[in-house]
């Protein structure tokens, strides 16, 4: 297929002839993605290690800080799976995160203490509403999706913060810290900072896990090719739409599983779990540590969670920090840490 | 019937030039957007921030004695000027990515950010006010609009139309409008593009700083007010399709009239809402958006 250099064109990442030197190393990036696991499982198990140690390095605000930084970590994985793998761009992934915790906290409230049919609830809630956006929002193509996502996640913050039933612009106080029955006979006490921390680390492992899986089988393959050249997909007998469909509702349900735990972390909801600060912190995440890794946005969430906290100690100004990083990251690393740390390790390989 | 026309005439007409005036502001703010990404396939998620800028460069520039006058000419060359850094440092360099639609939105972002804090650092979280060089009161027919509004609505008018007069009727159009098309083709016939890029950015940012100066005096001026002008500005200009100027004109008249009438009968933020479902119908219906790009017939 012959490639012209129209604007419109380029809504098909990465398939224009005029490519810099930049962009080659983004795409190596993305390719090699899926390509050398053996580096990657070798990082992902000294990662895991740190997590592990992690909760004894520092007192309870410093485990607390860590299980924020995974939950926000979800958001940004999500956004990676969309991005990465599918060629998506969300601005709008806190969507799902706000309301899985507006769910949540609203359940435990009013309804339940189960914390399975509160995670019911949540998925199939959560799943209703990114089967009927992600329909509407895949049919638009290129940067509208980015657009779509973005206006949608703006209504839902306007709705929770206009709406007093479920407390406005002041959100949701007192959620209960609940008891999880995780097997008949042991329960695990959230009150408990280590166990809230391992509870949420276990969970991320098997999303990690689960996501791996799932992208190394025909699913995966089909996805990658829709991101590198949609138009030529359906020529193989394979049709876009549900692939980047699925693609978003499984995204949807990892940035929702952060937004169910959050309130039980903070013990709070408000309209700005919805908004548009998450959604971009979590592009940011991604960013940094790398899109299509998988175990980049959650090494890039720790990073900049502990970042902000420590700007944030410092000066009022962490929005500029973050601003500048993102900047920074567009211009110089746009592999993120994760590509850095690739291109360090290669070249030393290659000089030995 | 006698009270019909009397709700008409009272409480309807005025919220129509209300909405009348906010509308063409909001078209001079969506007509930069649009005209970037027409040009330069960037969506400036800076946008909003340009025109924050404009708000406050007006009211910095009163402060300093310049008077509304003198601020309403500098503002926009100002802000042109910052669009214009902003298109050399940051979007120049990832224009031959073949991702650069998302690549300059995730620039952009990072780039409001950073514009929205500098403005909090410098003028703080506060609201100022800035003062209209008009304070008198217009009444047609027992209508009552304050002056300074029609002023707004008279310069904003004038604009749209020299706007679209210079894409349509004009050789730099005619340039730009070939440019959208066919850079390359454009390019061969012994024009610099990077110039025709720049040219529109400057126009387009300076478009958002003379909305910024002119709305100051009704809505005052705070950090976040880019932000929320943004988000709207988006709706127009997908309404309209990205790209279009005649689409993005009539989008912004048309969705200032939604919000304007809908918050007569239902509470204003819920008038907001309305707009974004407007919008997000129209992508149902239409993905790309009611009119042509421009350079597309």
């Amino acid at each position: 297929m012959l490639q012209t250099n129209t604007p419109g064109m380029s809504t098909t990442p990465l398939s224009t002839p005029l490519r810099s030197r930049v962009s080659q190393r983004l795409l190596q990036a993305l390719q090699s993605a899926g390509c050398e696991p053996r580096q990657l499982r070798w990082f992902a198990i000294s990662m895991l290690a740190i997590a592990a140690i992690f909760p004894w390095l520092g007192g309870s605000f410093f485990i607390r800080l860590g299980i924020e930084a995974l939950l926000l970590g979800t958001v940004a994985l999500s956004v990676d799976i969309l991005l990465g793998y599918a060629g998506l761009l969300s601005l709008g992934q806190a969507a799902y995160f706000g309301l899985a915790a507006y769910i949540s906290a609203l359940m435990y409230l009013h309804v339940t203490q189960s914390f399975w049919l509160v995670l019911l609830a949540v998925l199939i809630t959560v799943g209703a509403l990114s089967l009927a956006l992600g329909a509407v929002a895949i049919r638009a193509k290129g940067v509208y999706f980015a657009l779509i996502t973005f206006g949608a996640a703006e209504i839902l913050s306007k709705i929770a913060h206009n709406t007093r039933a479920i407390g406005g612009s002041d959100g949701l106080i007192g959620i209960p810290v609940p008891r999880i029955p995780l097997l008949p006979g042991i329960r695990l006490d959230l009150a408990d900072n280590l166990a809230f921390y391992y509870f949420v680390l276990a969970v991320l492992v098997l999303i990690y896990l689960g996501m791996r899986r799932v992208l190394d089988t025909g699913f995966g393959s089909v996805l990658r090719a829709v991101r590198d050249n949609s138009d030529r997909v359906p020529y193989l007998g394979y049709n876009p739409f549900w692939y980047k469909l699925l693609a978003y509702v499984l995204a949807a349900q990892i940035a929702a599983f952060g937004g169910l735990i959050y309130p039980l972390l903070r013990g709070f909801v408000a309209p700005h779990l919805f908004g548009f600060e998450i959604s971009t912190k979590a592009v940011v995440v991604a960013l940094v540590g790398g899109i299509g890794t998988l175990l980049g946005p959650l090494v890039g969430s720790v990073i900049i969670t502990f970042l902000e906290s420590v700007v944030g100690s410092y000066t009022e100004r962490h929005l500029f920090v973050l601003g500048a990083i993102f900047v920074v990251f567009v211009m110089f690393l746009p592999d993120g840490l994760l590509g850095l740390a690739r291109r360090l390790t290669r070249r030393r390989s290659g000089r030995s | 019937m006698e009270d019909l026309l009397s709700y008409l005439h009272f409480v309807v007409l005025p919220q129509m030039i209300d909405a009348l005036i906010i509308g063409a502001a909001l078209a001079l703010v969506a007509l930069g957007l649009t005209m970037i990404f027409g040009l330069l396939d960037v969506i400036n998620l800076a946008h909003g921030d340009l025109y924050m800028l404009g708000g406050y460069a007006a009211f910095a520039l009163l402060g300093w004695g310049a008077g509304y006058w003198g601020a309403i000419v500098l503002v926009p060359l100002l802000i042109g000027l910052v669009g214009w850094g902003l298109e050399e440092a940051g979007i120049r360099p990832l224009l031959p990515r073949g991702d650069r639609a998302i690549v300059t939105l995730l620039l952009t972002f990072g780039v409001s950010l950073m514009l929205r804090d500098t403005a909090q650092v410098v003028w703080g979280t506060e609201t100022h006010a800035v003062a209209a060089p008009f304070t008198g009161i217009a009444s047609v027919a027992q209508v009552f609009v304050p002056i300074y509004r029609l002023f707004v609505l008279s310069i904003s008018l004038a604009v749209i139309v020299a706007t679209w007069w210079l894409v349509y009727r004009t050789r730099i159009g005619a340039v730009l409008r070939a440019t959208a098309v066919d850079p390359p083709m454009v390019a061969s016939f012994g024009i610099p593009i990077r110039w025709v890029y720049s040219f529109t950015f400057i126009y387009g940012c300076g478009l958002a700083g003379l909305a910024g100066v002119l709305l100051s005096p009704i809505y005052a001026v705070f950090p976040t007010m880019g932000h929320d002008f943004l988000v709207l500005a988006f709706a127009v200009v997908i309404v309209g399709g990205m790209g279009s100027i005649i689409g993005t004109i009539i989008a912004a008249l048309f969705l200032a009239q939604v919000q304007g009438l809908a918050s007569l009968w239902i509470p204003p933020v819920w008038a907001e809402t309305l707009v974004y479902c407007v919008m997000l119908l129209v992508l149902v219906l239409r993905p790309s958006g009611l009119f042509h790009r421009i350079g597309e017939a």
